[in-house]
């Protein structure tokens, strides 16, 4: 039987669809006994998602009004 | 605009762009900036370095604009240009010395167990769910705090959507250890948002 500590090192490898026929019944007996997992692989698995709408930049206007004098001096050329 | 009609409006862009038409590029940097700088900050952690990245970014994608062939994406082009800069930048910046925290891990019993059971899920609805500020600056900070390679890749596969050969190939690190990075990027970033649900 799996521990939790197993489940959480195999749950990138089951997200992926990397693991054998074998390994995912197992990891599936565990968390079919184990809700505290369940709700780790729920969070772990929305993780990424909410990462990427955080990570959402404008670039400041300074910074912008220099790219674009930079790049036109550049392309005129 | 549909997203078809935005990717035929970008090639004709494009096409506009390697034919000489240079405002039609400065429309492509228009509509590309805000994420090619938001890679590049994410990445290497300077407002400062991230804009000369942006600028080389920029500068590289229109001195090889005849490269890009076919039907290949010039946002998903100048993004990669600028995440490989990216990479070189930070890979010079490790060398000039960086103090990292280690990352943080779950813990166990001696048998195995959770020792601290999730005490809330907060994963429904979360693909939808518009984020407040607070959980913003959280998000962010946590993945200020991890140690570059680990955030690195990160930023590369769950935010820019590489796969892991190419980040393999653009940061010389093989399959296996990107993908054992990520996930531990993940489990310290998972901890990061639980600890802010359940702790405010």
């Amino acid at each position: 039987m799996f521990t939790c500590r197993d489940s959480i090192d195999l749950l990138q490898r089951f997200l992926d669809g990397e693991m054998p026929e074998e390994e995912r019944h197992r990891l599936k007996e565990h968390l079919d006994a184990c809700p505290p997992c369940v709700d780790f692989l729920r969070t772990y698995r929305a993780t990424p998602g909410l990462c990427r709408k955080a990570m959402v930049d404008q670039m400041p206007r300074e910074l912008s009004k220099q790219l674009t004098a930079f790049l036109r001096q550049r392309l005129r050329k | 605009m549909a997203d078809e009609a935005r990717a035929e409006d970008e090639r004709s862009l494009t096409a506009r762009a390697q034919a000489g038409d240079i405002s039609a590029f400065e429309e492509l940097v228009a509509r590309h900036k805000d994420r090619v700088y938001g890679v590049a900050l994410r990445i290497v952690r300077s407002e400062a370095d991230a804009a000369e990245i942006t600028q080389e970014a920029f500068l590289s994608a229109y001195q090889h604009l005849l490269e890009l062939r076919g039907d290949a994406a010039f946002g998903t082009w100048v993004h990669r240009i600028a995440a490989n800069l990216s990479v070189s930048r930070l890979r010079h910046l490790k060398v000039a010395g960086e103090t990292e925290t280690p990352l943080e891990e779950p813990e166990f019993t001696d048998h195995g167990l959770l020792a601290h059971y999730p005490q809330r899920d907060w994963s429904k609805g979360a693909e939808e769910r518009a984020l407040d500020n607070e959980l913003r600056g959280a998000i962010r900070q946590a993945v200020d705090r991890l140690p570059s390679g680990y955030r690195e890749v990160f930023l590369l596969k769950d935010v820019e959507g590489l796969s892991y050969e190419e980040i393999a190939e653009m940061t010389g690190d093989s399959v296996p250890a990107i993908k054992s990075r990520l996930h531990r990027a993940r489990v310290a970033l998972r901890a990061a948002i639980d600890r802010f649900y359940n702790e405010s």
